[in-house]
């Protein structure tokens, strides 16, 4: 009798692929992904995990985290009071400033770009775009230096597009997120059609492993890896019970309702369900931010959608208990200009802008950092990119120092090399 | 050989005593199978049994002319052809000699067959146009392949999905926009090969509704947005990127903050709102937009109509026109060349507006200017950009970052290439066709691995995984004997279905264009009827290229990197578990097990002893090596039902790597 891993495991025929090319292209070793992370697993507690909410398309910063009262560049949005005293937030988040308590806002970020695909790159590594090299993305990193949870279930989720992101750059393809493209139908294709027994789904995979064999010898490369490396890793999904965690239709009504039934609500549920069975790091996108027309008549829908979802994930992480083990941060690549344009909306602003941090690591009820009287420049204490990424893997008690080498033997950081905020750690 | 008919009827004959899917095993005998379909039902994707579920009827039979027209190849001009690819050639040869690279050998007959089917047309050959090729003894038949696939309409879908990749090509940019004649007028400049100078310059100075003049899609494709529109039509159309420099100076390139305002300046008047104060307009009788909308609402919240109504008049205020108006600096301006809020004159990044168009308006003398054939980087900049579509990899790479940081691989050759452009007076397929006739091209794939920093040379072109679209119209391919169920439709069928004239508009008149816009292009109706005709489990089996675009994220073409059409060129290629449980599990794979299925036919007609060539052919464009030739037929001769063993290999050879990336 087969089995699967004696089907699909070809895994030390990559390794080795892997050690010799960076080797003998270019004088180096490449980082022993494989190994670190094995080792890091070992560890008896699970560690910290991460929830990334990703706005895409730029966030206004002024509408939401960082409102300027009585300034005319306000607009039609109000400020509203939040329980850290002294402290407003924008009318269209009201139960996220009922629980500011729980969030640290950092409202000093600024960048060079507001172009999306660099700043959501930049955002989402810790470094510039290059043409000649792909960085990790936070979410890989952290589960390159923290290791998988479950051995059962992907460690690595994106729910949403997958196609701007860096994935796992040049980390290992084990680390590369597994897109859920609608979270209300989870992963699909788990199961073999119901015609087809599970010998003869063997008998094929074995059968497609021999016709393949010498293509795959012919062009090995990171590219085919990849794609080796996920058909592993697909077998092995396909047999595990803990898919489950992806069907969040077995909540209770109660719940998907209290997360709302719309995508990002959804999105955050699966997030709370994939945490708890074990996944280390899960990204939730939500798209739609970029309002150059219109933005207060189309912000208040999307904003109120962030504000139920957001607010109710972090009461049910705190519920369960989770919070203390799991770092959330919502972040956007740059905020929205203070000048309202001649469409009634606002253009890409990187001058100033917000993003958040609440749960493990973190010391929350606090704003950090300042704009000015218009949120247009940062005032005090300035946070980079690099900053804001350096202080989430401190928080994950994750080494920021360490030079690890890319297969061109250049070092990366993780984080990107910024400063953390010790005032914003725990 | 496109259109090549089997003998339908000895077809269908052979395929009575075998059942209904390859692999799947019934209890009862075979013969109970043999009935006819079962009736048509709209089952819920995901919760039927694949068996049962019945292949649309719009896709099994083959059409009996061409979906379209495409303009001929002139077949007299290949020994010049030839000549100039030769040229090309020997100046990568000369490169490579001086850098001790070796080129790689020449890719063999079903190698180069596979690449160019796929690479020119977008799809894997069928099996019978397969058999054509390798069977031919002609010494010119790769010639021949060429240009015979360069006239076909699977060259226009291919080259479609890949400008619509680049140009966001979407059909419904917000639901208030419609852009079907932009999208359909992209394929039809495609189909009669019109010189690419000519059709950017349309693009960029078109006026008027959408329907009316179908290339100022281009320009309401970036509605409200006028400042980012420079940044994307420089970095379509001149390879740069000045996106920086709008608000502030480019940080490693040159472009400065005020450049790009100069710059903007050109097209600052461009409005995409109709303009309302035209005479006709203004002394009319007509209702303007919002009173049409109040009023039907106020006779009857609750009707139906209410909705199309709203688009359809939204729409209708969708209409490019131009006006000089001046552009000022932002109020925050911080150098000192000059001051905020200050107007500034227009200026062009470098060269100057042609003298043909001094005398011109603005927009169209930026238009003059970008497309002049004395603006070397208009050429240069699309010849790169189709060596990199056809070797995997540009000589400025990325394509569309042309600075001085990022230099070419190899000046000689891109510098040549532009020559080329020129001299083709920006003849597109003949560029391509040059580039395909090149032994460079016809070599076999090499691995390049990202973040390899040599130049690349060229010994031959990039090993690549297939677009998401080439993957999809593949499989169509081994489905489908009708790849081409519905077409996209036109400004000629759009038109009067939604135009509504502003001189003289009623409510009765509005009401009436809702009415016919209801029952035809209003997408939820129109959606409706396009899975009524070619739907399979929820997804449409037709050519990835008129399929309405952005698909929603859980549809195959996007979990294969098909673009959102929200960024330029965010098509990707990369892998995810999702894919290969698709591949494995998903209902597309399971298509082509089914009886009335293009690959099945083949089989079942091929009978037991050519079964493994057919299923080798069709799949992967080749012959069985001999050690494939018997793992394939110990599995047939296992003891198992062969029509097991036949699905078991097909799903086999669908699922190998060889079959996701062309060599």
């Amino acid at each position: 009798m087969l089995s699967f891993s004696d089907i699909m495991d070809s895994g030390l025929n990559r390794r080795r692929f892997f050690a010799q090319s960076a080797a003998g292209l270019l004088g180096v070793r490449l980082l022993g992904a494989l190994e670190e992370v094995a080792t890091a697993a070992q560890g008896s507690s699970r560690g910290r995990q991460l929830i990334l909410l990703t706005m895409r398309g730029a966030m206004s910063h002024i509408d939401t985290f960082d409102p300027k009262p009585n300034r005319e560049t306000q607009g039609a949005t109000k400020a509203i009071a939040t329980k850290i005293p002294g402290v407003q937030f924008g009318e269209t988040i009201p139960k996220l400033a009922g629980i500011a308590d729980r969030l640290a806002v950092v409202r000093s970020l600024s960048t060079e770009t507001g172009d999306h695909e660099q700043g959501t790159y930049l955002l989402r590594t810790g470094y510039k775009k290059l043409n000649s090299i792909q960085h990790p993305s936070m979410a890989a990193w952290t589960v390159f230096a923290s290791g998988p949870i479950s051995q059962t279930l992907p460690p690595n989720v994106l729910v949403g597009n997958g196609n701007e992101h860096p994935n796992a750059g040049f980390l290992d393809p084990k680390l590369l997120p597994v897109p859920v493209a609608d979270p209300n139908r989870g992963l699909e294709n788990i199961k073999s059609p119901a015609y087809l027994s599970e010998d003869n789904f063997k008998r094929r995979l074995l059968l497609a492993r021999k016709m393949d064999a010498e293509f795959q010898n012919k062009y090995e490369g990171s590219e085919m890896e990849a794609y080796n490396e996920l058909y592993r890793q697909a077998v092995k999904f396909m047999g595990s019970k803990d898919l489950a965690a992806f069907d969040i239709k077995t909540e209770p009504e109660a719940t998907l309702t209290a997360y709302g039934a719309h995508r990002f609500g959804q999105g955050c549920l699966l997030a709370r369900r994939l945490v708890q069975a074990g996944v280390r790091c899960v990204e939730v996108e939500f798209d739609g931010w970029d309002m150059h027309q219109n933005i207060f008549t189309d912000l208040p829908q999307r904003a109120g959608q962030l504000d139920q979802a957001f607010s109710q994930l972090i009461l049910d992480l705190e519920k369960t208990g989770l919070l203390k083990s799991t770092l959330v941060v919502l972040q956007t690549e740059f905020g929205r200009t203070p000048t309202i344009n001649q469409n009634t909306g606002r253009d890409h602003h990187p001058g100033a802008f917000s993003c958040l941090l609440a749960g493990a690591g973190v010391k929350t009820g606090q704003v950090y950092g300042k704009s000015d009287e218009d949120a247009r420049t940062v005032a005090e204490d300035h946070v980079s990119i690099e900053d804001f990424n350096t202080t989430i893997a401190k928080a994950l008690g994750i080494d920021t120092d360490k030079d690890h080498i890319a297969p061109n033997g250049r070092p990366f950081k993780i984080g990107g090399g910024g400063k953390p905020i010790t005032k914003l750690l725990a | 050989m496109h259109f090549v008919r089997l003998p339908l009827i000895v077809a269908l004959i052979c395929l009575q005593a075998a059942p209904v899917l390859f692999g799947f095993q019934s209890k009862s005998n075979s013969k109970s199978t043999a009935k006819p379909a079962a009736k048509k039902s709209t089952p819920k994707p995901g919760t039927t049994n694949l068996e049962k579920v019945p292949l649309p009827d719009a896709i099994l039979t083959l059409p009996k002319a061409p979906p379209f027209k495409v303009a001929q190849i002139d077949r007299t001009k290949r020994s010049e052809i030839e000549k100039a690819a030769t040229a090309i050639d020997s100046i990568i040869a000369k490169d490579l000699t001086a850098n001790n690279e070796k080129e790689r050998p020449a890719l063999k007959d079903d190698l180069f067959l596979r690449r160019v089917y796929l690479e020119l047309g977008g799809r894997i050959p069928t099996y019978q146009e397969a058999k054509v090729f390798l069977d031919s003894q002609s010494g010119t038949k790769r010639s021949q392949l060429i240009d015979q696939l360069l006239e076909s309409p699977d060259y226009v879908s291919h080259f479609y999905n890949y400008w619509a990749d680049i140009l966001r090509l979407t059909e419904r940019p917000t639901g208030n926009i419609f852009l079907e004649p932009y999208l359909s007028y992209v394929k039809e400049s495609i189909a009669n090969n019109k010189p690419y100078d000519r059709w950017v310059h349309e693009m960029l100075t078109a006026d008027g509704k959408v329907w009316d003049n179908p290339a100022a899609g281009f320009q309401i494709r970036d509605q409200g947005m006028p400042l980012p529109y420079v940044d994307n039509t420089v970095r379509v159309f001149l390879g740069k990127q000045i996106g920086c420099a709008q608000c502030h100076d480019h940080p490693f390139d040159d472009w400065t903050q005020k450049q790009f305002y100069q710059l903007a300046a050109f097209t600052a008047g461009t409005q995409t709102r109709f303009n309302r104060n035209i005479p006709e307009v203004k002394n009319g009788r007509g209702m303007n937009a919002g009173d049409i909308i109040k009023v039907a609402r106020d006779k009857d919240p609750m009707s139906k109509l209410l909705g199309p109504l709203q688009q359809l008049v939204n729409a209708n205020t969708f209409a490019v026109n131009f006006a000089d108006r001046p552009l000022k600096l932002p109020h925050d301006y911080q150098y000192s060349d000059a001051k905020p809020n200050e107007v500034v004159e227009p200026k062009v990044l470098w060269d100057s507006v042609p003298a043909t168009a001094a005398k011109a308006n603005r927009r169209e003398q930026f238009a003059a200017w970008v497309t002049s054939r004395s603006n070397r980087q208009f050429a240069r900049n699309i010849a790169n950009r189709l060596w990199k579509k056809m070797m995997g990899r540009g000589i400025v790479h990325p394509v569309d970052d042309f600075n001085d940081e990022n230099k070419p691989s190899n000046p000689e050759l891109l510098e040549h290439l532009t020559d080329e452009m020129l001299r083709l007076n920006f003849d597109l397929r003949e560029f391509v066709r040059i580039i395909a006739y090149t032994k460079t091209y016809q070599r076999q794939a090499m691995v390049h691995e990202s973040f390899d920093t040599k130049p690349f040379r060229f010994a031959g072109p990039v090993l690549k995984r297939m677009t998401a679209e080439q993957i999809w119209d593949s499989l169509v391919t081994l489905v489908a004997y009708n790849q081409w169920a519905f077409q996209r439709p036109t400004a000629r069928d759009l038109a009067p279905m939604v135009d509504i004239n502003w001189a003289t508009v009623q409510l009765m008149d509005a009401e009436a264009a809702a009415n016919r816009y209801s029952n035809s292009y209003f997408p939820s109706y129109y959606n409706q009827q396009l899975q009524k005709l070619c739907g399979f489990e929820g997804q449409l089996l037709v050519r990835a290229s008129e399929i309405p675009t952005p698909l929603p994220l859980v549809h195959f073409l996007r979990q294969f990197g098909q673009s959102d059409r929200e960024a330029i060129e965010a098509g990707r290629q990369v892998a995810t578990v999702p894919q290969i449980l698709t591949m494995f599990n998903g209902p597309i794979t399971h298509i082509m097990l089914k009886k009335g299925s293009v690959i099945y036919d083949n089989v079942v007609l091929a009978g037991p002893r050519n079964a493994i060539d057919v299923m080798f052919i069709s799949v992967l464009s080749r012959r069985p090596t001999p050690i494939a030739r018997e793992i394939a037929s110990d599995e047939i001769g296992s003891g198992k039902r062969t029509e097991v063993a036949y699905g078991n290999v097909i799903w086999a050879l669908l699922n190998t790597r060889e079959f996701l990336f062309i060599q």
